[in-house]
């Protein structure tokens, strides 16, 4: 099982009976926990020291193989500063998975990781895939949260988590093939009757949204 | 003194290595350190700001490669070492007088200039005394930034070489110079060593001065020396840095024994006349070039770098051998203004004082694009120096900077053009001096983690004094606003006035006070969900109006602009683009005023109309999270274009500082709910009046056939909204009168007006329809009919009955 880094290459070329699902996925977290960066290393494989801060949201796209279907994340990369949660819904709304970072080199990030996570379990669709990403890892030597914390708190909660780093690229695809793997791919084929919320929302404000995508084609 | 035929150089260059930090270590954020060359950069913008008549301007500081720092300064005539004739005592006294008062004014500047060395001290024919490069130690952050001693040994005060002192090691250093030219240069063929060990020996001296006489055989000579003249000798090379005399007592003192006026130099005529930094800035864009020409003389050597290679690497990142040049040089090189001086050969004296109320003459640059014309020698020759006018006359010139600032603004004076068309008068050097800058607060953690990731490719405001300075505006910013918080991109948004203001932080501020009303008021409120949702509601009726099949497509997949351009209008776009791209459009922002936003997003949009025209949400969302380049100096074109085309009604936002309109002809206010439901703008009676009178205007009245006839808008089209069929989207379907009409209206950029009864629904409707229908320029009468029969009654006539 592996990523391939490059879009053209990832879709296999005439195999039609590999199935392509795509995934509504949102980042959460305080703001310079690393969410952008993660998202960055992840699509394009890159990493900036200085990545620009986000204002509002980015959307980005990635593919990933699985052994007999294709993965397609549909990315959304929110803003971290709390003045923009009230965009949040707007986002996670309607998401099949959401990646919650906190950075290990401080303890107020993980207090607000866990907020997220109240919050996910609470507004977001009940089937919703949830992981931890302890972000930062090249930094151990300044670490505020302990692994075991974190981990022992994400296993309380149900939740898939992993330490990572952006910079080093320690365990980004891993924790995106994760979540691909824990996400209920074969309930997904109802997706394009309903087009609710729990399935195959392709789209932000799915409310009206009159031909909303099934999840597997 | 000495007379020498006066030399052609205006300015030098001399080059040095920053410190090179050992490997590649990370602060504590785990952000890579910030080089020592940036500090030195940004620790030198204060420096470039400095001007007194005894210290060499500095012009510019460079980084080049490899940590190589390259300072550019004014020159004089030579420097002390160079002259080997004699001076007379009282030629002394005058060069100790201005030197004086040169050193005065830098320690009044909490500036040391540690390097005092005959080298650096420069005298021309006419007398005048200069310093050149005196802030090497403060650049260098007291030598902190680079691995080279600073100052020549003979120099430097037994306290230095101590690694201790402070500015007073700057009157020991003077005292020597004073003492050399009295008696003879000191310490001569003596190796670095050997010298250093002779000044510490005076330590135990009483005398340090006589006991250096008698060491080189001249206490003679020194004792002919006039006594006042000896006496402030001896006040300068006192061994405990406490008794030595300062400064300002120094010139005094110097002033009681030499009160002739200090040197006065005619001032120059035609081009030498002009501002050093202006000629400087002509001299590159003529194609001057300060790295070429320090690499014919020999400053910067180019050599394989496989010498270079080390021949160890220690894991802490110490590398042991390979040959490194050397690190300071202290030759420099001197550079002539030729080059500028036949570029600019023809023109004629007279235009070197322009005349503010003249019609200028026209060139032929301004219809070359803006980037073109900021890097053309005589056309930015002719702008700076009428600015320079201008500015001179502000605030009394405002109207004529403005004018002036509509065609372009030179770049070497943006800042202070800026300051001017935001209105910024005042002490405001003294309003910003009293604001709190340093007390935390709770939003101190959002600020420091938000500004190491701010156009930090920008050296400027990379460095830790940039960062310094960006933290110290945001927070007297938010603590002179209290009603507003801190947003992310309020960062951004002070960034561009920090970079063209970097060594004036009051007027930065002073500058983001007087644009956040302006462009963005209420954006920041601690709850501006309303603010934002009116703007962006307003970008999209503007999308509509201006281009409606790509509204009606991106209506149609759903993309609304809260997913992209939120960041776009709370920072006006400065979280958005690179600041050499911000800076044009917001050039045209600060002339046009605060409805230009909307349509720079309209702009955007039409760049890429071909591209969302074809793309789905998905890939419409992924070009806005990785905007493709923009052709800025197009975007700015176009949406003044369609800014000054626009009726202004049709722009009218509720959240806005301006006063609120009161007149029925002027309203055109609806409530929100109302505003986020209709796709097409409105447009006022006022507006719409002007429009009917100017012929620019295509009015299709959707009241019944019955009505119309009774009485209508004269040269108005009837379509009853009751016949129309919302799902046929075609113009055809309209009828061919309204079809010719609507053509007509395209053909010649007329807007279309639809007018119904004030309060129903149909207005709206069709306008939606008329926009599906790709017509562009659409908005709705607002009021409708009535309002404009019981206003503007003389409007209306019978229309000829049909037969």
């Amino acid at each position: 099982m592996a990523t391939n880094r490059s879009g053209a290459a990832q879709r296999p070329n005439g195999a039609p009976q590999t199935k392509v699902c795509q995934f509504k996925l949102v980042l959460l977290g305080e703001s310079a926990v690393g969410k952008s960066s993660l998202v960055l290393r992840f699509v394009k494989g890159q990493f900036h020291e200085y990545q620009e801060s986000t204002i509002g949201a980015a959307f980005l796209t990635q593919t990933v193989c699985l052994d007999d279907i294709t993965v397609k994340f549909e990315i959304w990369d929110t803003a971290g500063q709390e003045r923009y949660h009230s965009l949040a819904p707007m986002y996670y709304r309607g998401a099949q998975a959401a990646i919650v970072v906190y950075d290990i080199t401080n303890q107020d990030t993980f207090g607000r990781a866990k907020n997220w996570v109240k919050e996910l379990q609470r507004q977001a669709s009940p089937s919703i895939v949830i992981a931890l990403a302890g972000n930062k890892s090249d930094l151990a030597a300044k670490r505020m949260v302990e692994f075991e914390e974190a981990q022992a708190y994400a296993d309380e909660n149900g939740l898939l988590f992993m330490e990572t780093s952006a910079k080093t690229a320690m365990n980004v695809n891993d924790i995106f093939l994760a979540i691909a793997n824990k996400l209920p791919k074969s309930e997904s084929g109802g997706g394009g009757g309903g087009g609710g919320a729990g399935a195959g929302a392709r789209r932000l404000n799915d409310g009206d949204a009159p031909r909303a995508s099934s999840c597997c084609k | 003194m000495y007379i020498e035929n006066e030399e052609d150089y205006k300015f030098a260059a001399c080059t040095y290595f920053a410190r090179n930090h050992p490997g590649e270590t990370c602060g504590s954020n785990g952000l890579p350190l910030t080089p020592s060359s940036v500090t030195i950069l940004s620790r030198a913008q204060r420096l470039l700001n400095i001007e007194h008549p005894n210290l060499c301007t500095y012009l510019d500081v460079i980084r080049g490669k490899h940590e190589r720092i390259i300072v550019v300064a004014e020159v004089i005539g030579k420097s002390l070492k160079e002259i080997t004739s004699k001076f007379t005592y009282q030629e002394i006294t005058n060069i100790g007088r201005q030197l004086a008062n040169g050193l005065n004014f830098l320690h009044d500047q909490n500036i040391t200039h540690r390097t005092l060395a005959d080298d650096n001290i420069l005298l021309d024919n006419n007398g005048r005394v200069k310093l050149f490069n005196f802030g090497m130690y403060y650049m260098t952050g007291s030598g902190e930034e680079v691995s080279f001693p600073l100052g020549l040994p003979k120099y430097l005060s037994p306290e230095t070489i101590l690694k201790g002192g402070g500015p007073a090691a700057d009157v020991w250093s003077f005292g020597i110079i004073l003492l050399e030219l009295c008696i003879g240069k000191l310490w001569h063929n003596l190796k670095p060593g050997p010298i250093l060990r002779r000044i510490l020996t005076l330590v135990h001296a009483n005398n340090p001065a006589e006991r250096i006489a008698r060491e080189h055989d001249c206490l003679d000579t020194y004792k002919e020396v006039p006594e006042n003249l000896r006496n402030i000798i001896e006040m300068c090379l006192k061994i405990y840095p406490s008794e030595r005399a300062t400064f300002a007592t120094l010139v005094d003192k110097l002033s009681q024994i030499d009160d002739k006026e200090l040197v006065t130099v005619k001032a120059e005529r035609g081009l030498m006349g002009c501002k050093l930094q202006y000629l400087y800035h002509w001299w590159q864009l003529a194609g001057g070039d300060i790295q070429a020409e320090l690499k014919k003389n020999c400053l910067i050597k180019n050599t394989p770098p496989i010498l270079s290679m080390p021949i160890a690497i220690l894991l802490d990142g110490c590398t042991i051998g390979g040959k490194t040049g050397a690190l300071y040089d202290r030759r420099i090189a001197k550079y002539s203004l030729d080059l500028l001086k036949i570029r600019l050969n023809h023109i004629p004296p007279h235009d070197y004082y322009p005349l503010m109320h003249e019609r200028k003459k026209e060139y032929d640059a301004v219809l070359l694009p803006k980037i073109i014309r900021e890097r053309d020698t005589e056309y930015q020759f002719y702008r700076l120096l009428l600015f320079q006018r201008l500015l001179h006359g502000y605030p009394f010139t405002a109207p004529y900077i403005r004018a002036e600032a509509e065609i372009d603004i030179p770049p070497l004076v943006r800042g202070d053009v800026w300051a001017a068309l935001l209105g910024v008068v005042g002490d405001i050097q003294d309003q910003y001096e009293r604001i709190d800058k340093e007390t935390p607060t709770p939003t101190d953690r959002q600020i420091d983690v938000d500004i190491p990731r701010c156009h930090q490719y920008c050296w400027l405001l990379s460095g830790a004094d940039g960062h310094r300075a960006l933290k110290r505006l945001l927070k007297a910013w938010l603590l002179t606003n209290p009603q507003y918080v801190y947003w992310q991109g309020l960062d951004s948004l002070t960034a561009p006035f920090l970079y063209l203001n970097f060594c004036n932080e009051a007027r930065a501020f002073a500058c983001l006070s007087a644009f956040v009303p302006k462009f963005l008021h209420k954006f920041f409120l601690k709850d501006n969900s309303f603010v934002i949702k009116e703007y962006l509601a307003k970008f999209w009726q503007m999308t509509a109006f201006h281009e409606p099949e790509l509204a009606t497509h991106l209506h149609e997949i759903n993309f609304v602009p809260e997913l992209f351009a939120i960041p776009w209008f709370l920072t006006m776009f400065s979280h958005v683009f690179p600041l050499h791209k911000i800076v044009h459009l917001w050039d045209a922002l600060l002339v046009e005023g605060p409805a230009l936003p909307l349509f720079m997003g309209v702009g955007i949009l039409r760049q890429l109309r071909d591209t969302l025209l074809e793309s789905g949400f998905n890939e419409c969302i992924l070009l806005f999270s990785d905007l493709p380049e923009i052709d800025i100096g197009e975007c700015v074109k176009e949406s003044i274009a369609m800014c000054r085309s626009s009726p202004r009604s049709i722009s009218y936002r509720r959240f806005t500082n301006e006063a609120e309109l009161k007149d029925p002809m002027d309203v055109v206010e609806i409530p929100m709910e109302t505003l986020f439901t209709e796709i097409c703008p409105r447009i006022n009676l006022s507006d719409f009046f002007s429009l009917i009178c100017q012929n620019k205007c295509c009015v299709i009245d959707i009241r019944s056939n019955l009505l119309y006839e009774k009485s209508c808008i004269e040269g108005s089209i009837n379509v009853p909204f009751s016949g129309v069929q919302l799902g046929h989207v075609s113009q055809r379907a309209l009828g061919l009168p309204a079809q010719q009409a609507l053509q007509n209206a395209a053909r010649q950029a007329h807007t279309v007006v639809v007018a119904g009864h004030a309060n129903d629904d149909s207005a709206r409707l069709f306008s939606e329809y008329l926009v599906k229908c790709a017509v562009a320029r659409v908005c709705i009468l607002h009021g409708g009919i009535p309002a404009l029969q019981a206003n503007v009654p003389s409007l209306f006539v019978t229309p000829p009955k049909k037969n």
